[in-house]
């Protein structure tokens, strides 16, 4: 594995995605104990659990727009929060 | 530095404080109480004795007049501070201090008693039992109170006269803190002989000690008395305030740090000792020298402390 | 503690807003050992999470389950399916004290067996699923002779980042410091004659520590936590809880029923430095990473109070800065020439503080 530095992103940039990271993680630690009887909670947690998702890719692609980071096949990025460094990871 | 004693002739003393003297009677013997007079005289103390209800054997009254003192009592007569329970006034003397011992619900009720008497007494001193327990509707209470009793002393000062009531006109009067001093200025000798930092710690629990007449003083962590000690009280200029010592312990547990109530009525207090200064002084020039007291945007100082760092 | 009284205890930091106002929250778990509760622990943790979010409540999106444990069942199935479960939440120290032999001296089963073998074999499990955690150390006068080996013995171990400190307690014998800082200085040698800088950290040596002062604040974060008993009972640490204290009686702030009383909160809130120290504290030289302990310094204390700081660790403390301004000045020497300092600057680890 190989990793890159290829930018950086701003610390209200870098709270935003650490933010949805967290609540991800979260949501996906809440599914594996919440079950369909608990209907109310988990209809929201599968509603949540898409508009997160959805919110955490919408980020990396303004932000790789923004900053033009450089891109590989197969290869992703990775950011570490406290440096606000983004990191290209290839295997 | 040390400067008084108070002498607690009897457990039965009565409560010239924010304290419950709630005790059985039990008189200080006359050995303790010249004992107690000569560490006075020793540590260049003014005695201040306070006494029960009944009256003291006779012989206990020539070994008082021996060192020069003040007395405190519930009867005016002979006394240089007189205290009211129940706001009984009929044995009080207008010629000296009075404090006024009284329950929050009394006040509220009976406050306009004052109205007569704040222009005849010398000074009125009102003590406030359990201001811990104080809400945000009695704290509204309160500040009507005193701006009513403020419109009293505005009238009094246009006729021409100074009254004194400790809650509205001492912070006008004062440039820094003069508090209850209870360890720092002044100590407690109880009927068993031994010292407290006010009578209040004595009530409370008698092990509570700082020395006895026997070993001397032994005031441990004395510093923690001191205003420049007390994290929130040196940065308020509610210079009114009891900064009761007593009560800080039991709602705070330490010596040194008031209780948000403590702290919200001395504000209170303040405030209002604010817009009468205000109002006196557009009938005339009558305090024109007292400094200004400033407006000030918080009623609990500890809500600031950010802005101590 | 029953599962009530955890229930009650979570409704209350997160019906209370106004008084939580920290982004984010650690739920520490204490025991004893608090892996042998597991399954409460994890009836516990579901609670607290499926609250967090049904309330909407902004700690969902920031929050810690921290646990440390003697590591004695860490392999077992429920704690492994507890840790999967959790994993991306989790903070987990395992207590290991440095060799076996130091280790077995206070680490003991019930049959009088020391625990160092079955704590180390589950190290490496934990390393792999939690490789940035550290272990803590405390040391107290019979472990002086014992510091440089513990800690080269868990660098050996895999352990990267030890935190370690001397207790506060007023435990420390004539000669103590000097041995102590003897040992700091074979084991800075150590570490810098093996390179071992370059992938381990041990918190004795820091460069923020050893100056003379001008921050005022207070070390100890009492008052910034809330911790609760068994009964329910709210401490603004637990050493204020009465099996914590030698002599004095406990502080209660509060219980999960009536909520926190704020005003027995207020000292802890306006404690700096300077209200509490001695002058020759204030005015020390070497003032910087002088800890204390709130509640030390209460339970040692001459009146119940948390204003008079004790200093019993000041000797130690000393000999600390000897060591570490030796330590950093051996190592900035070495990397100078090498022609390597930038780099190692530009790399070196962080190490967090933990104080007590």
């Amino acid at each position: 594995m190989t990793k890159k530095l290829i930018g950086q992103v701003t610390p209200e940039e870098r709270t935003e995605i650490q933010t949805l990271f967290e609540r991800r993680n979260g949501l996906n630690e809440l599914a594996k104990i919440l079950t369909a009887d608990n209907a109310e909670l988990y209809e929201k947690l599968v509603k949540d659990l898409g508009e997160t998702g959805v919110r955490f890719q919408r980020w990396w692609n303004q932000m790789a727009e923004k900053y033009k980071w450089e891109s590989v096949e197969g290869g992703n990025w990775e950011i570490d929060f406290n440096t606000c460094h983004i990191f290209l990871v290839t295997q | 530095m040390l400067q008084y004693l108070n002498i607690l002739l009897d457990d039965s003393a009565v409560s010239f404080c924010h304290y419950e003297a709630e005790k059985e009677q039990r008189l200080m013997s006359i050995d303790t109480l010249r004992a107690g007079i000569r560490f006075a005289m020793m540590e260049n103390l003014m005695i201040q004795y306070v006494f029960p209800d009944n009256t003291l054997p006779k012989e206990y009254y020539s070994v008082i007049e021996t060192i020069d003192h003040f007395n405190i009592k519930r009867d005016g007569e002979d006394s240089d501070v007189c205290v009211v329970e129940n706001w009984d006034f009929s044995k009080a003397n207008a010629n000296v201090p009075i404090v006024v011992r009284t329950t929050k619900e009394d006040l509220f009720q009976k406050y306009q008693l004052l109205n007569g008497i704040i222009t005849q007494a010398k000074r009125i001193n009102i003590i406030i039992k359990k201001v811990d327990s104080f809400n945000n509707d009695d704290f509204e209470e309160y500040k009507g109170i005193l701006n009513a009793l403020g419109e009293q002393v505005e009238r009094a000062y246009i006729d021409g006269l100074s009254p004194q009531l400790n809650i509205l006109t001492d912070r006008m009067m004062l440039k820094e803190m003069n508090n209850c001093g209870a360890g720092e200025t002044t100590i407690t000798l109880a009927p068993n002989g031994k010292l407290y930092v006010c009578p209040g710690f004595y009530y409370d629990d008698e092990a509570d000690c700082i020395g006895d007449l026997e070993n001397g003083l032994d005031i441990k962590n004395k510093q923690l008395y001191r205003l420049d000690h007390a994290p929130i009280c040196r940065h308020c200029d509610a210079y009114q305030c009891k900064r009761c010592i007593w009560l800080n312990r039991k709602t705070t547990l330490e010596v040194n740090t008031p209780s948000h109530e403590q702290c919200v009525l001395a504000h209170l207090e303040r405030n209002a000792s604010r817009e009468l200064l205000q109002n006196i002084r557009k009938h005339g020039t009558s305090l024109s020298m007292q400094e200004d007291i400033n407006e000030i945007d918080y009623l609990d100082p500890f809500d600031k402390r950010d802005d101590w760092k | 503690m029953s599962f009530e009284i955890a229930k009650q205890a979570i409704d209350y930091l997160l019906d209370e807003k106004r008084n939580f106002q920290e982004d984010g929250v650690i739920w520490d778990f204490i025991g004893g050992e608090p892996f042998l509760e597991i399954d409460l622990i994890e009836k516990i943790c579901n609670y607290a999470k499926l609250e967090m979010y049904r309330r909407n409540h902004k700690w969902f999106n920031n929050y810690r389950f921290n646990f440390s444990t003697n590591g004695l069942n860490y392999h077992e199935s429920r704690i492994q399916k507890f840790i999967e479960e959790n994993h991306s939440h989790l903070s987990i120290g395992i207590t290991i004290d440095g060799t076996k032999l130091k280790h077995n001296l206070n680490r003991i089963y019930r049959n009088g067996k020391g625990s160092y073998d079955d704590v180390v074999k589950n190290i490496p499990l934990w390393q792999k699923q939690f490789p940035k955690e550290g272990t803590k150390v405390t040391i107290s006068s019979d472990d002086i002779p014992y510091i440089k080996e513990s800690v080269l013995h868990l660098y050996d171990l895999g352990i990267h980042e030890i935190h370690i400190n001397c207790v506060f307690e007023d435990v420390w014998k004539e000669g103590d410091d000097k041995n102590f800082e003897k040992q700091l200085v074979e084991l800075a040698d150590e570490i810098i004659d093996n390179d071992l800088y370059k992938d381990f950290s041990c918190s004795f040596y820091s460069e923020d520590i050893g100056k003379p002062l001008k921050d005022n604040g207070n070390w100890c974060g009492a008052g910034m936590m809330l911790a609760v008993d068994a009964s329910g009972f709210f401490y603004p640490c637990l050493r204020f809880a009465a099996y914590s204290l030698r002599s004095k009686k406990p502080i209660v702030i509060g219980n999960v029923k009536d909520g926190i009383d704020q005003n027995k909160l207020r000292p802890f809130l306006t404690l700096n430095r300077t209200t509490q120290s001695r002058q020759e504290c204030i005015d020390c030289e070497v003032a910087g990473g002088c800890a204390w302990c709130q509640g030390e310094n209460y339970d040692a204390a001459d009146t119940n109070t948390i204003y008079q700081r004790s200093v019993a660790i000041c000797k130690m403390h000393k000999a600390r800065v000897r060591a570490n301004n030796y330590f950093w000045n051996k190592l900035y020497r070495k990397l100078e020439l090498q022609g390597t300092r930038d780099d190692f600057e530009k790399n070196r680890r962080k190490v967090k503080p933990i104080v007590c």
